[in-house]
């Protein structure tokens, strides 16, 4: 009850403030920044699931059990089904029987399921039909995710497109622009899918789970689902890809899937976003190790000015247990009355932190809806316990060390005010504050190699403080007694209070070192989210282009000032013996590509974005001869890696092609590693030049078209039907749009960040306040001038903060090394910025905080300041 | 004879300084009656805020035996001198030792707060009163004058009605006419309360208004007249 009344009076003091502020700042801003950093990740996954159309999706050659389907019910799931087929649409009517046909067209896995294309890539307009990939879908489709419509094709004008979460109704289909314009249609018209006649009400301008990269050949035609069995187009033994989309929490999927995970055959295919988009996946997953890291220094910050609080509250204590004690309290009642004051003081700063926590992620939520349109997911409760957790653990290591021997002072210290005070020796208050640090970043990690990086930018930090400490006092011994007044009364500042003056360099140090940390981390992820996505990506690519119209598709296209980039040959070919050996029924099970065609290019280079993982490439001018054989004297192909593994060859091996019925032997000459959704040209299989010559191959190229310039596709479609024009510049828009938002997310939170580590240093200049107004009150007093004074105060603190800042960037360096090589799995490399950013900053700013926080003595009178601190 | 309240018997105090040991204290010894009053003088750095330091139980001497109030504080550890404290003894100081972030009336409280009394509040107000401060109880120490601060002391003192009251330099930091008035004060309390007072003052006027005074020089106790050592016996 007496630590209630105690520390209700206390609380008017400014060290109780200190110590409430720090407490409530440490539960706050881990509440807040993992609030904020849950609730964005939790928004991301989701919206980033919209190219799936769903959290989850299972597909698989046969239908979905309706038993599951009650499974996933009584999980709380929300679910959709739907089908995807490739079968050929007519513009005209058509009897049944002879016109309608379904095509057993080669179905190419991918991440948003089976698609289809033709064998040979033609069309015959003038039965006006077209293979279309057809996706029959139900009411709720996407579960994530919402689909854009218009009734004008190729629309690109806000206006014109709408978003919808409705699916067509029965009798009618929406289709892409470019089916219409091949098939010569407008809105309104009808199409034949087998035997059913669907009216054609929208174009599709956005399909979530569409996919990137080659995934949809044909162009794409919605119905319903209802629709389907009066098309008489699902016969025994056609190929159909039955999907089914699940949505719902993380924990709810994952709690169903682990039950469903024994039913699911090898059939069954599992997509999440890792799977169908792992570029995005990744960059999601760098976005959460970056909050992540956010949370553990926010977490340091809050750890440092507890510290400072804690020891400050300490040192004004002393009397105050000194006279408790001399009051005949004993060292147990005063350690009572002191840990009841602290727990009280935690509990009330951990509400307060929690309220304020809440408050502040919203703001934050405000501030990033109002910059990028979207719609933050609520968190769950783990970042509130996590606030609470840090709070207490910030109050053991941090706070309870510098208060710890407060019920020990000698009660003879009333009488004597010289007694040295024995507290907790500096090194195990170190101690015990590493091993928080390290365990509290452990427990919010899970990441031993963040865990070590921090705990090897500490160790850098203190090392590089003693060698900057040792210099510094021979630098103050050597200028000491040469320097003009000014800098004489600074250096001699820093001599007097050499120990504080070192405590305040590390202090100063690890706040910049953490902040440095941030901003580097945050400029090289965001430079590397630019890269992957330069803004004049390809983002159309033309297939299927005969050789004699390439010059006429690039006119049409440097008309309209678009460039094509490259041109590549290409010949469909399939895969049919490994070393002299059909595959085995189980490999054509377990690689979907041998049941397939291939695209299959030549080059003479190495695409850019390729790397070579094992062999050699083909070096045509310095083997004299173009078109050399392998070493078993067959031409050299060169396979990508992972389906290598797959086929469990390796280089030297002999593969077999057939092009349309034309066999051609080949050697591996090499494996290559790619990245598959780098939205650009990507090929299984290379092959040295000339050798596909004979087999007919046809060219595709890629361009960065605009929207404005959009109506060039329908242009080209039209000139030159047999051309196929992949649309995926909605898809890169979209992904854009989500590492932009993961882009501005991580400014605000380092802005955040930001405003931590520069209270921390306000914290820290002011902890050495107390005995520097005494000081400066006397110098006063004794006739210094202001400027003398201002000069001095700026020299001492500028030279402590360029000292932090030199440490700092070492410390950050020593970091960043843990951080870029294992955390991020980015390139490492010196941060030559900081070198120069680093002491500027620490220099300006610990400089100007100290002068600023110092200036209520230069402008009150001596007297009053002596007498204040008397 | 009356109760003794206070008896000393031969203490030293020795301590490790950085050019070997010094004997602070030697050999002092003394014995006092409830209701006496004791001045203890000296020159600075005689050793008389030490000895006041010992005979309080806040200190311990190197050798030879405190009994206060019948305990003997040599027996004792520093919980159980804290005890005694509690109970028995009172302080006042040169600097006051107010707390700055307490009021007046909290500053008085406090003490009695710490030992469980119930009506702390009417009875710090009471003593404030008692010493002119009725209008100020919501004051902080630094809203008061060095000898309203030293009142709330004295108040703070008085309030938890010590068997005995050790003042250190009570009127060091007060001009003449605010230490008279304080002086005042504490011996009309301490008659009206019977509460033995030791006092350590540079002032000779306030030594001579003491039942006795004992001059320490050097650690040592002088002669003096004025000053008679009653027999010591056990405590």
């Amino acid at each position: 009850m007496l630590a209630v009344k105690l520390l209700w009076r206390n609380a008017r003091s400014a060290e109780v403030k200190l110590l409430f502020t720090a407490l409530l700042l440490a539960v706050a801003m881990v509440t807040a920044i993992g609030l904020f950093s849950d609730r964005l990740a939790a928004t991301l996954l989701k919206q980033s699931n919209s190219f799936i159309g769903a959290d989850r999706q299972i597909y698989s050659p046969q239908p979905i059990s309706h038993l599951w389907s009650q499974q996933a019910q009584a999980f709380g799931l929300q679910q959709v089904r739907l089908e995807n087929f490739s079968s050929m649409v007519f513009a005209s009517p058509a009897t049944a029987g002879d016109s309608v046909q379904s095509v057993d067209s080669s179905l190419s896995e991918t991440a948003d399921g089976y698609s289809a294309h033709t064998a040979d890539g033609s069309v015959a307009v003038e039965e006006r039909m077209q293979l279309a990939a057809i996706k029959a879908v139900e009411q709720g489709y996407p579960l994530v995710g919402q689909m854009e419509i218009s009734t004008v094709p190729f629309a690109t004008a806000p206006g014109d497109i709408e978003k919808t979460d409705a699916v067509p109704a029965l009798g009618e289909a929406w289709v892409d622009s470019r089916l219409l314009a091949q098939l010569d249609l407008t809105i309104n018209d009808s199409v034949f899918v087998g035997e059913k006649s669907l009216k054609i009400t929208r174009v599709i301008i956005t399909e979530p789970d569409r996919g990137g990269g080659f995934s949809l050949f044909a162009p794409r035609l919605m119905m319903n689902r209802a629709d389907l069995d009066a098309t008489e187009v699902i016969q025994p033994g056609s190929r159909i890809a039955y999907h089914w989309l699940l949505a719902g929490t993380e924990l709810q999927l994952k709690a169903f899937l682990d039950k469903l995970q024994p039913e699911l055959s090898d059939h069954h295919q599992l997509v999440d976003l890792e799977r169908a988009q792992q570029g995005l996946a990744s960059t999601l997953a760098t976005a959460r190790q970056f909050l992540l890291l956010a949370v553990v220094i926010a977490m340091l910050l809050a750890g440092i000015a507890l510290v400072i609080s804690s020891s400050r509250f300490a040192a004004r204590h002393t009397e105050q247990v000194a006279l408790l004690k001399s009051l005949g309290a004993s060292s147990w009642k005063v350690r009572r009355l002191y840990l009841g004051q602290l727990l009280l003081l935690a509990l009330a700063a951990a509400v307060a932190g929690l309220l304020l926590a809440e408050i502040f992620q919203r703001l934050i939520a405000l501030a990033v809806a109002s910059m990028a349109a979207v719609e933050l997911q609520p968190a769950s409760y783990r970042p509130y316990v996590l606030g609470v957790v840090s709070g207490v653990t910030c109050l053991i290591f941090f706070a309870l060390p510098p208060l710890w021997h407060l019920p020990k002072i000698s009660p003879l210290r009333i009488l004597r005010q010289d007694l040295p005070v024995s507290s907790v020796r500096i090194t195990v208050q170190v101690l015990l504050g590493t091993l928080a640090v390290l365990l509290l970043v452990y427990l919010f990690s899970g990441n031993i190699w963040l865990t070590l990086s921090v705990a090897a930018a500490l160790l850098a930090v203190v090392l590089a403080a003693a060698v900057v400490a040792l210099v510094l006092l021979r630098l103050s011994h050597a200028l000491g007694s040469s320097a003009g007044s000014v800098w004489r009364l600074a250096i001699a500042g820093i001599k007097r209070r050499s120990g504080q003056s070192l405590l305040q360099v590390v202090v100063f140090a690890i706040a910049l070192l953490l902040l440095l940390t941030m901003y580097a981390v945050r400029t090289s992820l965001i430079d590397e989210w630019q890269l992957q996505l330069p803004s004049d990506a390809p983002n159309h690519f033309l297939i299927n282009i005969a050789p004699e119209q390439v010059d006429a598709v690039a006119e049409t296209l440097q008309r309209r000032g678009l460039n094509t980039a490259e041109i590549y040959p290409m010949v469909r070919g399939r895969l049919v013996k490994i070393n002299a050996a059909e595959p085995s029924a189980a490999q054509r099970e377990k690689v979907p590509l041998l049941r397939r065609e291939a695209n299959i290019s030549w080059s003479k280079n190495l695409p850019a974005d390729n790397q070579l993982s094992a062999g050699k490439w083909w070096h045509l001018e310095e083997e004299n001869e173009l078109g050399s054989k392998g070493q078993k004297g067959l031409p050299r192909v060169s396979v990508e890696s992972k389906l290598a593994k797959k086929l469990g060859v390796e280089v030297g091996a002999k593969l077999q092609f057939s092009f349309g019925g034309l066999t051609l032997d080949a050697e591996i000459s090499s494996l290559r590693q790619l990245e598959w959704d780098n939205m650009k040209p990507n090929f299984y299989f290379i092959f040295e030049p000339k050798v596909l010559d004979k087999f007919s191959p046809m060219y595709m190229t890629s361009s960065h078209i605009p929207a404005s310039e959009k109506s060039v596709v329908a242009e080209v479609l039209r000139g030159y039907p047999t051309i196929v024009v992949i649309e995926i510049d909605k898809v890169i828009e979209q992904i854009r749009d989500i590492v932009d938002k993961v882009g501005r997310a991580v400014e605000v939170v380092l802005a955040l960040i930001l405003v931590g580590g520069i209270l921390v240093l306000v914290a820290a200049v002011n902890a050495s306040i107390d005995s520097r107004l005494q000081e400066v009150g006397l110098i006063r007093a004794l006739g210094s001038s202001r400027k003398l004074i201002l000069g001095s105060l700026a020299i001492e603190f500028s030279l402590l903060g360029a000292c932090a800042g030199v440490i700092a960037v070492l410390g950050s360096e020593a970091l960043l090394l843990g951080l870029q090589q294992q955390v991020f799995k980015m390139p490492v490399a010196p941060h030559y910025e900081l070198w120069l950013a680093g002491p500027l900053l620490g220099t300006l700013l610990v400089g100007s905080l100290g002068v600023f926080s110092c200036r209520r003595v230069l402008n009150t009178p001596p007297s009053v300041v002596l007498r204040e601190v008397g | 004879m009356g109760q003794i309240m206070l008896q000393v018997k031969g203490i030293n105090k020795r301590v490790n300084t950085f050019n070997g040991e010094l004997d602070i204290l030697k050999d002092v010894s003394l014995s006092l009656e409830r209701g006496q009053s004791l001045a203890i003088t000296g020159a600075s750095g005689s050793g008389k805020s030490t000895l006041l330091g010992i005979l309080a139980g806040l200190d311990t001497p190197s050798s030879g035996r405190v009994c206060l109030a019948g305990v003997d504080l040599s027996e004792l550890d520093e919980e159980g001198r804290a005890r005694v404290r509690a109970e028995q003894v009172g302080f006042v100081f040169q600097s006051f030792q107010l707390l700055p972030g307490l009021t007046a009336l909290e500053n008085v409280m406090l003490p009695l707060e710490l030992h469980g009394v119930g009506s702390a509040q009417q009875r710090a107000e009471t003593f404030l009163a008692r010493v002119g401060l009725a209008e100020r109880l919501s004051h902080y120490p630094k809203q008061l004058s060095g000898g309203e601060q030293q009142r709330v002391a004295i108040a703070r003192a008085f309030a938890s009605e010590p068997k005995i009251l050790f003042a250190d330099e009570p009127t060091g930091n007060l001009d003449s006419v605010t230490g008279s008035k304080i002086i005042e004060l504490v011996f009309e309390l301490n008659r009206e309360q019977g509460t033995t007072l030791v006092l350590v003052t540079h002032e000779q006027r306030l030594a001579d208004r003491c039942n006795c005074h004992l001059i320490l020089e050097a650690g040592a106790v002088l002669p003096s007249a004025e000053f008679q050592t009653t027999e010591i016996f056990p405590c």
